[in-house]
């Protein structure tokens, strides 16, 4: 059983237990039942039965989710507030080995998804959209609209040696480019705090942006 | 008649946005060609939007169009029209009255085919935009061309069609940029040969300057390769040559050359008056 409710506008899903199977039948039987309510839903997942799911099972109950058309308003992964959280947000990549590497400049209205984090060797015109459950890391001129964190997590990352997107997205947050076009030419990392998202110069001793 | 030569090229030039000279290209750049004595048909795909034609100056002399060959209502040679000027430069007009999503990829290919034998090579004058008419016009080629303007809006559609183009296949994409305008690039007002070409890293195969003749060739029906004294019509000509695998030198518009330093004197004398 999941109870839901709604508030604030928002579908807040509460996992109860923690039977996964079950849980994620009982989900699936809702979106089948309800496609046409459902579908646009802003959906938030909370709960103590999350706690004990694991990264991957969590991820496969936000992608039905997202199957049927609703949106993932977590602010932040349901599974950073657990103790099982304790785990870098780098081994989730690793584990699903769902990392892009991509060896080619990307042009206007070229579109990539990853369900990992993404490497580009080349640049990101104008125009050219990028889209990552994990970081973004380009090693050349980032134009184009960067999302990293597009499951919600805002504790990735967009880098890029030359960052002048015209829009980046940080899990739900979204910054627009500012209009003055001062390319500085050195490398820039941009972060969530709790604010939103942060752009500054890149310093290998700061530890990414995560402290 | 002339058996030996290598096997023939189906070359389609395309932009993505319009109005940037794909046609004007595709005319004077195949007129070139068939003035050197090579075997050349142009086949007009923008359908519903003809203007190869009227470049050409062959409206008149329209019979059949594509459409009609492909539903089988004239053979292809009837539906070819053959330029009086340059005995080696055949057309393949677009119909009017129809639309793009009336013929497919695979029957521009067929077409294609069956031009091969009898041409060096072979124009397609893509439409403006990515939908049908861009996927007709890419289907059957083997080389493409993409034009483009001195500006943003043309660079970045220029992009898009490079990124299309390349996933569809296409390797050593050429890039002709026309209607540049030297003495406002010199100005810091329009983008650089230099700046296209790092932001859309591709091969230059020509510059064409903006030239007045163009609009007057135009509006007669004349290939502006005609004009020996136009400036643009060196530029086709070059590109045909290039095409041909000749290395021929780019003129460097942006360098203040003894013509624009004469332009300048000109202007002064004027203003000081």
């Amino acid at each position: 059983m999941i109870k839901i409710k709604g508030v604030n506008g928002k579908l807040v899903f509460y996992f109860e237990s923690d039977n996964f199977i079950e849980q994620y039948q009982f989900l699936q039987d809702k979106f089948e039942n309800n496609h046409q309510l459902l579908s646009g839903a802003r959906v938030i997942f909370t709960g103590r039965g999350l706690d004990n799911f694991t990264h991957e099972q969590l991820i496969s109950l936000q992608r039905l989710c997202l199957d049927y058309g609703a949106i993932l308003n977590n602010t932040e992964l349901p599974l950073k507030k657990t103790a099982a959280a304790a785990q870098p947000p780098m081994q989730v990549n690793a584990d699903t080995n769902t990392d892009l590497f991509i060896h080619r400049n990307l042009r206007s209205g070229q579109k990539i998804r990853s369900e990992g984090s993404v490497v580009v060797w080349g640049d990101v015109h104008e125009s050219a959209e990028i889209i990552a459950a994990g970081d973004i890391i380009v090693l050349g001129k980032l134009a184009g609209i960067a999302h990293a964190g597009c499951y919600g997590d805002t504790n990735t990352i967009v880098f890029a040696l030359n960052l002048i997107p015209s829009q980046i997205r940080i899990g739900n947050r979204i910054s627009r480019a500012s209009g003055n076009d001062s390319s500085r030419n050195v490398a820039e990392i941009a972060f969530c705090d709790d604010e939103g998202i942060i752009i500054k110069e890149y310093n290998s001793r700061e530890n990414l942006g995560r402290s | 008649m002339e058996n030996g030569k290598p096997e023939s090229k189906v070359i389609v030039v395309t932009s993505g946005k319009g109005g940037v000279g794909k046609t004007t290209t595709v005319a004077n750049v195949s007129t070139s060609l068939a003035r050197m004595g090579h075997r050349v048909v142009v086949m007009d795909l923008d359908i519903g939007l003809k203007k190869l034609d009227l470049i050409l100056g062959l409206e008149n002399r329209v019979i059949y169009d594509i459409i009609q060959v492909i539903e089988g209502e004239c053979t292809l040679k009837q539906a070819l029209v053959k330029d009086k000027r340059f005995p080696d430069l055949y057309m393949l007009p677009a119909a009017q009255t129809r639309n793009k999503d009336e013929i497919t990829p695979e029957q521009v290919k067929a077409l294609c085919d069956e031009l091969r034998p009898d041409f060096d090579f072979i124009f397609i004058d893509c439409p403006a935009g990515i939908e049908q008419g861009f996927r007709n016009a890419i289907a059957a080629a083997d080389d493409a061309i993409v034009v483009t303007n001195p500006e943003v809006s043309a660079v970045r559609d220029a992009d898009r069609i490079i990124g299309m183009l390349e996933s569809a296949g296409f390797k050593d994409i050429k890039l002709v940029v026309n209607r540049l305008r030297p003495d406002m690039v010199k100005q810091g007002d329009m983008l650089s040969i230099d700046d296209l070409l790092e932001h859309l890293c591709i091969d230059l195969l020509g510059i064409v300057p903006e030239d007045k003749n163009v609009v007057i060739s135009t509006n007669r029906g004349e290939p502006i390769i005609m004009n020996n004294r136009a400036v643009a019509g060196t530029a086709f000509t070059n590109i045909s040559r290039r095409l041909l695998g000749e290395d021929v030198e780019f003129p460097n518009f942006e360098d203040s050359s003894f013509w624009d330093r004469f332009k300048l004197l000109g202007r002064n004398l004027f203003s000081s008056k």
